[in-house]
């Protein structure tokens, strides 16, 4: 969903199968997707959708920050490359290891949209909109950031993922508190 | 040996765990490397050196020829088909 209206609707896929056909739906040309671990698929179909009516995309930008937050981190990730590497005949696999960093997923919106600012991941105990407020408002005291594409994105395995992303941008729009971040939680469940 | 380059297509999706790819979604002749084609990096290489000489026997002698070696999966299942034993 975007800004309460359906995008798309699915009934059969569910988890990250549901993240591969979002790419095949929205017709995102990235081939470097599926080469994503699930919270970084998840990350970029949730920013794709968002940003998918901006007017100037892929021009690249310092004044954007991506700052993104989760509970499980890359803990997926981390139990699948341990699997791999249990035997004594394992090759540790680059296409598996570069993403057994919680942050990576931020990185790949950045890459992906060419933005130059702050990028940084925060694995948190819960959700906690009061949180999220108070770290994404200390990002605009770097005074190049204008504007914040941040958010909860998490994946606790391969059926469960979840992704709630929003722009914060300097101005004098409404106010960005927990409250607004409740807010929109309580209108998508 | 000859390899076809659907069973290449898969072996690579294997490797380099490309969930949700299917070998249809890979062209023989784009590129692998860069943003056209399968998008793939200088990490991924390792990832393509490991699986021919793994699962084909093959090495990839000289660094130079690399470059065309690992142009197109048609490249490389040639490059196998003609190296392998």
């Amino acid at each position: 969903m975007k800004d309460g209206e359906i995008v798309m609707q699915m009934s059969e896929e569910k988890g990250t199968a549901l993240l591969g056909a979002a790419y095949r739906h929205l017709k995102v040309s990235y081939p470097k997707f599926f080469k994503m671990d699930a919270i970084s698929k998840a990350g970029l179909i949730a920013s794709e959708i968002l940003l998918a009516d901006e007017r100037e995309r892929f021009v690249p930008r310092e004044d954007r920050a991506v700052v993104l937050f989760s509970r499980h981190g890359c803990e997926a990730d981390d139990i699948h490359y341990r699997e791999t590497i249990t035997d004594g005949n394992y090759f540790p696999s680059p296409a598996l290891f570069v993403y057994t960093l919680p942050n990576v997923v931020t990185g790949e919106i950045a890459i992906r949209n060419l933005y130059r600012g702050e990028t940084s991941a925060y694995v948190l105990e819960k959700f906690d909109a009061g949180q999220i407020v108070s770290i994404v408002s200390e990002s605009f005291e770097d005074p190049v950031t204008d504007s914040v594409l941040c958010g909860w994105v998490d994946c606790a395995d391969d059926n469960n993922v979840e992704a709630l992303v929003f722009q914060v941008e300097n101005g004098d729009g409404e106010e960005f508190t927990a409250d607004v971040i409740n807010g929109i939680l309580t209108n998508y469940k | 040996m000859d390899v076809t380059t659907k069973e290449l297509k898969e072996a690579i999706i294997a490797a380099l765990n490309l969930e949700g790819m299917t070998p249809e979604d890979i062209d023989d002749n784009a590129p692998l490397f860069g943003d056209q084609g399968l998008g793939l990096d200088s990490i991924d290489v390792l990832e393509l050196i490991v699986l021919m000489e793994k699962k084909y026997g093959v090495k990839v002698i000289n660094p130079i020829e690399g470059k065309h070696i690992f142009g197109s999966v048609a490249t490389m299942a040639e490059y196998i088909s003609k190296h392998s034993a």
